[in-house]
């Protein structure tokens, strides 16, 4: 990035100490994730002593029911938040950044809109037609979100640019479509109405080792991809036309991050279902505490983001245990208030 | 008449000559006690199922077949149900592994089970999980009576009972045939119109394919909605044209003041007024679980359908 002179700009970026933050704050969100992690791996609808818990996992013991719980349940669903966590709410602070609007989420650009279309529609061939395509909805939700993300692409563009307030119409546009797409199936239904409404609340009790093998590549590639795009969504923070000075191909960073993050979120929410929120909050909740770096803001947003997903399942497989909560209701509602504090001390505070 | 009577007598003792035969090449060709197990069974989602041994710990994950798991008397090895398992009232005594979907992965791991039974619709996302996990997993999802009988001849066959099975049903078999033999004899024209609504805000009424549907006809009623399929969501005004002679609420919890607070309703809806079933007060709060579950109780909804359109109740 040789036309952003990192020292000559210091007071432009004004982070003159980055790594030095980066590397304790990353170090303290790794760790922190190990810890909640262990503590979810000791909730369950079974309780399991934390010293059998070490030693099935030293000893990788699986010919048992508590093995089997730990290494086939518990811990591919832990790992499965953590990643989905993680993507929802990187992809939620650097679409927030290219957007320049601090209400974007990663389903802003109608990705989420069309994997849950894709998946409704999977469910109700499912029912119509007698065959057996539950094992196939992920193929579904990733055909339906690939259609919206080319949609809301070809919507927005205009020649080569990609304008900002065309991309976030066009994404809404597409959003509303489609959801009124699904309200239809939803009415037209019977049955498997109860399955699509699970479906669009997020669920994470399939995960397993298959589907983490499957998500890990894109997740962590696009994640880095993002990562190594934080100085011109630095820039970007300037304002359009300042970052355009500074020589920043500004539509094509957007996108950049609009196909790469659009991907993440198609690859995780397939198989996943639609879990609300994360993306919205983390990112704001990352920038008040390492302020507006993208270098930094953007790890730490996954960081937590992995963090409070982990939380937020560990209380939906708890709390009304045996019965399980669709972890989308517990991230909003938790969520939700977080988001209007925030909201409210923005306000109180005038900055942001 | 003489003739007709003769001639349903004739037919019923035929079916029954039937099935007691049909059982009995059942009984006769390989089904002894020695050789019972190993078996493959094909379940209702049509994956085959093989069971090296009489499952002594079975997980019922619905309420229908945790009915037929207690009719077939074989409720001690019941390790597990859902938490709408609530006939008999011995289930109380049986562990819950929470909600029929989605269901509770850890909780049925944690009880080890050799045979779960699960009914399809919903719980068919979790079951490629639980049979990855090396559990056998039975669906039976019964659609109409005659599958309901299947499905129970399914679970006695898996439990290592098929005899027990093959009992019940001919003795449930032989109350359906009492019931459609009578049925046989009412002309036509006696035969009442029926109106099933089960919620009077937004009106719910089973249509053709529907197991409420099923015993209405087998009963001798007709079903003013039984030219649409499925639930459906009716219109106050196909009431009003089809005017019912009787109106059946399937009530969840029976509760009298509830009840008689639906009938009032029911009474003075608009546009009803001039329908039999409220001029003659015929209108039935019924328990529903008798016709939503597919277990043997199913045959007890059809005979208090029968009495109901017979005007012995």
């Amino acid at each position: 990035m040789k036309y952003l002179p990192e020292k000559n700009n210091k007071n432009l970026y004004g982070y003159p100490n980055w790594r030095y933050k980066a590397f304790f704050v990353l170090i303290f969100g790794f760790l922190s994730i190990l810890i909640v992690g262990f503590i979810g791996l000791n909730f369950g609808t079974i309780s399991i002593q934390p010293e059998k818990i070490l030693s099935i996992f030293w000893h990788h013991e699986t010919d048992n029911s508590l093995g089997l719980i730990i290494w086939e349940l518990r811990i591919p669903r832990l790992i499965m938040a953590m990643l989905t966590g993680m993507t929802l709410a990187g992809v939620g602070g650097a679409f927030q950044g290219i957007l320049r609007n601090p209400l974007a989420d990663p389903y802003i650009l109608g990705v989420s809109a069309g994997a849950a279309l894709g998946a409704c529609t999977g469910i109700a061939l499912q029912y119509t037609t007698g065959l057996y395509l539950m094992n196939f909805l992920p193929v579904f939700a990733l055909v339906g979100s690939f259609v919206s993300i080319l949609m809301v692409y070809l919507l927005s563009r205009k020649k080569s640019h990609l304008p900002m307030t065309d991309l976030l119409l066009a994404g809404v546009a597409v959003n509303f479509f489609f959801s009124a797409l699904i309200t239809l199936l939803l009415a037209v239904s019977n049955r498997e109405i109860h399955s699509m409404i699970f479906w669009l609340m997020g669920d994470l009790s399939n995960a397993n080792w298959q589907k983490i093998s499957l998500v890990t590549l894109p997740v962590f590639m696009g994640s880095f991809l993002l990562i190594f795009s934080s100085l011109e969504l630095n820039a970007m923070a300037l304002g359009e036309e300042e970052a355009l000075h500074l020589g920043i191909q500004t539509e094509k960073l957007r996108l950049k991050i609009f196909l790469i993050g659009s991907i993440m979120i198609a690859v995780v929410v397939s198989f996943t279902g639609l879990i609300g929120f994360v993306g919205l909050v983390i990112p704001h909740i990352a920038r008040l505490l390492v302020g507006p770096d993208h270098r930094i803001m953007l790890p730490v947003s996954a960081l937590i983001g992995a963090a409070f997903l982990i939380i937020c399942d560990t209380i939906a497989r708890t709390i009304l245990a045996p019965t399980e909560i669709p972890i989308g209701a517990i991230t909003a509602i938790i969520g939700a208030p977080l988001f209007i504090h925030l909201l409210k001390r923005r306000n109180d505070n005038n900055e942001y | 008449m003489k003739m007709n009577q003769l001639k349903s007598i004739s037919m019923s003792m035929i079916k029954i000559v039937l099935v007691i035969l049909f059982f009995s090449i059942i009984n006769t060709s390989g089904f002894s006690q020695q050789n019972l197990f190993p078996v493959t069974l094909t379940d209702d989602s049509g994956a085959d199922v093989t069971l090296n041994e009489a499952p002594e710990r079975i997980i019922s994950a619905a309420p229908s077949n945790t009915e037929i798991i207690f009719a077939l008397g074989l409720e001690d090895k019941l390790v597990g149900k859902s938490e709408f398992c609530n006939f008999p009232e011995e289930t109380k005594n049986i562990e819950s592994i929470g909600k029929m979907s989605p269901l509770n992965l850890e909780k049925i791991v944690s009880l080890d089970p050799d045979l779960i039974l699960s009914y399809g619709g919903f719980q068919l996302k979790d079951i490629p999980r639980l049979r990855e996990l090396g559990f056998k997993v039975l669906v039976v999802q019964s659609e109409s009576l005659q599958e309901m009988i299947q499905g129970m001849q399914l679970i006695a066959t898996a439990c290592g009972v098929p005899q027990k099975g093959s009992d019940l049903i001919s003795r449930l078999q032989e109350r359906i045939n009492h019931i459609t033999s009578n049925i046989k004899k009412l002309s036509h024209e006696k035969q009442p119109n029926v109106f099933v609504g089960s919620n009077f805000d937004t009106i719910y009424s089973p249509g053709a394919g529907t197991l409420f549907h099923e015993l209405i006809t087998l009963a001798g009623g007709q079903n003013i909605v039984g030219h649409l399929q499925g639930w459906a969501k009716i219109n106050p005004e196909l009431v009003a044209q089809k005017e019912p002679d009787i109106i059946i609420i399937p009530s969840g919890i029976m509760n009298p003041e509830e009840i008689s607070k639906i009938k009032q309703d029911i009474i003075t809806h608009p546009g009803w007024s001039h329908v039999p079933a409220i001029k003659h007060n015929r209108i039935y709060a019924v328990n529903e679980d008798l016709f939503y579950r597919a277990g043997p109780r199913l045959v007890d909804g059809l005979e208090l359908l029968y009495e109901i359109f017979t005007g012995k109740k």
